[in-house]
């Protein structure tokens, strides 16, 4: 079991290569990558990641443990990334190990709705005309109207 | 009079200017207590209010729920990971 909030870039092959075991037939994984959105003329230039630690890294734990009460799990994975994270980079990589492929799919569902609702990571926009908190839409973008 | 760490994230360190602030209390408190003092210091926060979670110590709290000198009390807006 592996629950990491990381600064730097994650490797991702070593994180799936990380999971096979003999005992689980199944590997599934999801990784989140940045997308660059546009909008009113504007694009995404790289977006910017911050978390509450060391009660992020419990969260993630938490959603571990939560899995392996609800399902057969060999191994779980979860690694969400901190600081500027460019177009097309993962942020977030979730491995799921478990002897039958059911599990491993919905496990690794769970897991990126869970880190969603209750992991305390933010996400900023950076956009060319400004920037956004995502789910605050609180930010300086000329083209959106801030919350005043 | 002693104080409560109080630390900001994202969108509300961003309206509240500060990513770390103190608050005093007089001894325990409640959150929604200590949430008006903050909201007195950095009233930019204030129409956030009903977006905002708090925790305590690092674990999500209700504003009845109580805090004391020397606790870390962290304002968090809506998650956004992913």
């Amino acid at each position: 079991m592996l629950f990491q909030i990381l600064e730097e870039p994650i490797d991702v092959k070593a994180l799936i290569a990380g999971a096979f075991h003999p005992d689980c037939g199944a590997v599934a994984s999801f990784i989140g990558t940045t997308r660059a959105d546009e909008s009113a003329g504007a694009r995404v230039e790289y977006l910017e990641y911050e978390a509450y630690r060391p009660m992020a890294d419990k969260k993630l734990e938490e959603i571990g443990e939560e899995i392996r009460e609800r399902w057969e799990v060999g191994y779980v994975a979860i690694v969400h990334r901190t600081g500027r994270v460019d177009p097309g980079e993962p942020s977030v990589v979730i491995v799921v190990a478990a002897p039958r492929r059911g599990p491993a799919f919905e496990a690794s569902r769970y897991a990126i709705e869970r880190i969603k609702e209750i992991a305390p990571i933010w996400k900023r926009e950076v956009w060319s005309d400004g920037y956004v908190w995502v789910g605050s839409q609180v930010g300086t973008r000329v083209s959106e109207k801030p919350v005043t | 009079m002693s104080n409560v760490k109080v630390l900001l994230f994202g969108a509300a360190a961003d309206r509240a200017g500060t990513r770390q602030t103190k608050v005093p209390i007089n001894h325990v408190a409640t959150l929604g207590e200590l949430w008006s003092a903050l909201a007195d210091q950095h009233p930019r926060l204030v129409p956030m209010r009903e977006t905002l979670a708090f925790a305590v110590n690092g674990e999500y709290a209700r504003m009845e729920d109580t805090v004391s000198p020397g606790d870390e009390v962290a304002v968090l807006p809506p998650v956004s990971g992913g």
